[in-house]
């Protein structure tokens, strides 16, 4: 592979999933087995250039992608007002995290939309949303931004909406819409806001000019509460339980993923454009408090749930919070010298648990998919003794709930642990309530697992998921393996870089 | 930092080994015991004061939201308004995001 194609490669985890996301259409006209095809090479693809982008950022060092730059890497001083993406550490964390979630909700949506029509359509709102998160993640320009955000949203309602039953996977799809659009707006009008003031658009450029005015506040409460609106931070949550609920098995963990894809973009402006505008103390403060309600609220609403997807949903906010909750301890403490104590532990377990809880919630959102698959309901009060039947996903559940309930040996409790450690250093509350939290993810993942996995066998099973699904859950457990026997490794060689592509050194 | 916490506080591995140790030291004891014990087909039913067990497996599995119906009802105080909140109304969720806009605008303005 030459230089420049290891170069452009931020531009290739782009360009791929769109060119194929129109391709596939195209190849249905063919066969159905050749759209198939082309479906899968795009994704793998798109997956191998993460790979490539990863390994270049680890092993050598990031670099930026200037699009329309007469030598590729060139920075000029018209380079600003080109569109820019980012290779480092930071982006190969968020682009590898979307990229194993993608891969195992598209092998396991092979077998698990087998049937549906309109699979053409499926697969191209497919590739546009993981072209569009991964443009959100890489881009370094405030309305290039916008455009993968409103492609994002756009793509993922149609994913969200694409087999109706009783019309609330579109109601679910209506929702997601039109509190997206809001948000889009928003956006749009803190981006106006700023460009307006400073003429430019590109987050470094910004970052040299942003005074902590009056117009860069509103830019950034604006900015901040729509990105974690969209990450599904309380109390803008509500949306998600309905959504992920609703939506198609195969593509909720994919779904969940924008959202994580948005606190990645979120953290991204935060340490790049206002840090050095704003007390960080304070911002920090501000995104603690979000992670604490979120970390709460999320876990008590689950505690009131009977639908297994819907009770993973309220799971899944609540772990959003740890991640606010670890950034927040991390972000204010630059301006200080608990730094190098213990702010940069709280950002390396705030990142290792962002990749973590990509591929363990995808897990078990696959998991939850098997059991409606297998059985036809979502309904814990009618499930049981699934285990007889289908001791793959029995395994796959277990694994995927266990770590997100941080219980060792499982690549949860590594990341927890740091999180634990270091914002017990900042306040001892802080840790009392994570663990609590944790402790009542735990139950709630026993509980899950014995209503539907335990006891006699009702014969609701049609026996266990096709292969294909299996496969898709067997990849993801396997990396939850490895995260959680190596977490050493993920930590130095994966998160590690991440943090300090952020600009922030011990 | 990350070397003290993960390399010498926690160790996957030395965890799985201890794991294997303490399933085998349990495996020593379960081989202790009566090697004359048989099966029998009632190994594995509840026991109902006696009663016996409902033919029906359906009604032997208490799951759903009996699971924890005694946490949940002690905190319905705390979560009984907590799930009204979440009407699932489109404008609902509007307000919340313009409420949280305005809040965090007045203290982005104030303390930051």
């Amino acid at each position: 592979m030459s230089l420049d194609l290891v170069n452009a490669s931020p531009a290739f985890i782009l360009g791929i999933p769109l060119l194929f996301a129109f391709l596939t259409p195209l190849a249905d006209r063919i066969s159905k087995e050749l759209r198939d095809a082309v479906f899968m090479i795009g994704l793998l693809l798109t997956v191998l250039f993460v790979a490539v982008m990863s390994y270049e950022v680890f092993t050598a060092e990031g670099w930026a992608y200037v699009f329309g730059a007469e030598e590729t890497g060139e920075i000029t001083r018209f380079s600003f007002f080109r569109i820019m993406f980012v290779a480092d550490g930071f982006a190969a964390l968020a682009t590898i995290t979307v990229a194993i979630t993608a891969l195992g909700a598209g092998i396991y949506s092979f077998a698990f939309m087998e049937g549906q029509s309109g699979m053409e359509k499926f697969y191209t709102l497919f590739l546009l949303t993981l072209a569009g998160v991964n443009g959100m993640i890489l881009t370094a320009d405030l309305f290039n931004l916008f455009v993968w955000f409103e492609v994002t949203s756009i793509a993922s309602c149609g994913l969200v909406a694409f087999i109706n039953y009783k019309g609330k996977s579109v109601e679910a799809a209506l929702k997601y819409m039109f509190i997206s659009v809001i948000g889009g707006l928003f956006l749009l009008l803190s981006i106006g806001l700023l460009y307006g003031e400073y003429g430019i658009l590109n987050y470094f450029a910004i970052a040299e000019s942003v005074n902590g005015g009056v117009v860069d506040r509103v830019a950034l409460s604006i900015i901040l509460v729509v990105l974690a609106m969209k990450a599904s931070s309380v109390p803008m949550h509500m949306w998600a339980p309905d959504v992920y609920t609703e939506s198609p098995g195969a593509v909720t963990p994919f779904i969940a993923i924008t959202s994580l894809g948005s606190l990645f973009v979120l953290f991204r402006i935060l340490f790049v454009v206002f840090r050095y505008s704003v007390s960080t103390a304070a911002l920090g403060g501000l995104l603690i408090i979000l992670g604490l309600l979120s970390m709460f609220v999320g876990v008590s609403m689950a505690l009131k749930q009977s639908d297994v997807k819907r009770l993973i949903a309220y799971l899944s906010v609540s772990q959003i919070g740890y991640m606010l909750l670890a950034v927040g301890v991390g972000f204010s403490t630059l301006e200080n010298g608990d730094y190098a104590t213990f702010g940069a532990l709280a950002l390396e377990g705030g990142f290792f648990h962002m990749i973590n809880d990509g591929v363990y919630k995808a897990l078990l959102f696959l998991s939850a998919a098997a059991i409606v698959y297998s059985t036809g309901t979502r309904n814990l009060n009618k499930l049981g003794g699934l285990a007889h039947r289908m001791p793959y996903t029995t395994m796959f559940f277990l694994i995927g709930g266990l770590s997100i309930a941080g219980i060792p040996p499982l690549s949860g409790f590594s990341s927890k642990l740091l999180i634990y450690k270091s914002i017990y250093l900042y306040h001892p509350i802080l840790a009392i309530i994570a663990l609590v939290v944790s402790i009542i993810t735990f139950a709630l993942i026993g509980k899950v697992f014995y209503n539907a996995f335990l006891g006699p066998d009702l014969g609701l099973s049609k026996g266990e998921v096709p292969t294909t699904m299996l496969l898709a859950m067997g990849i993801l457990t396997a990396v939850v393996v490895v995260f959680s026997l190596f977490p050493n490794y993920v930590v130095a060689e994966i998160v590690v870089p991440a943090v300090e592509a952020l600009g922030v050194t011990a | 930092m990350i070397d003290i916490i993960l390399k010498d506080m926690w160790s996957p591995i030395a965890f799985i080994l201890v794991l294997v140790l303490t399933a085998l030291v349990a495996y020593m004891f379960y081989s202790l015991g009566n090697p004359a014990y048989k099966r029998t087909k009632h190994k594995g039913e509840p026991f109902i004061s006696g009663n016996a067990p409902p033919k029906d497996v359906r009604l032997i599995h208490v799951g759903g939201d009996n699971v924890f119906w005694g946490f949940t009802h002690a905190l319905r105080k705390y979560l009984d308004p907590l799930v009204k909140g979440h009407t699932g109304i489109l404008n609902d969720y509007v307000y919340w995001m313009v409420i949280t806009m305005a809040l965090v605008l007045i203290y982005v303005y104030i303390l930051i």
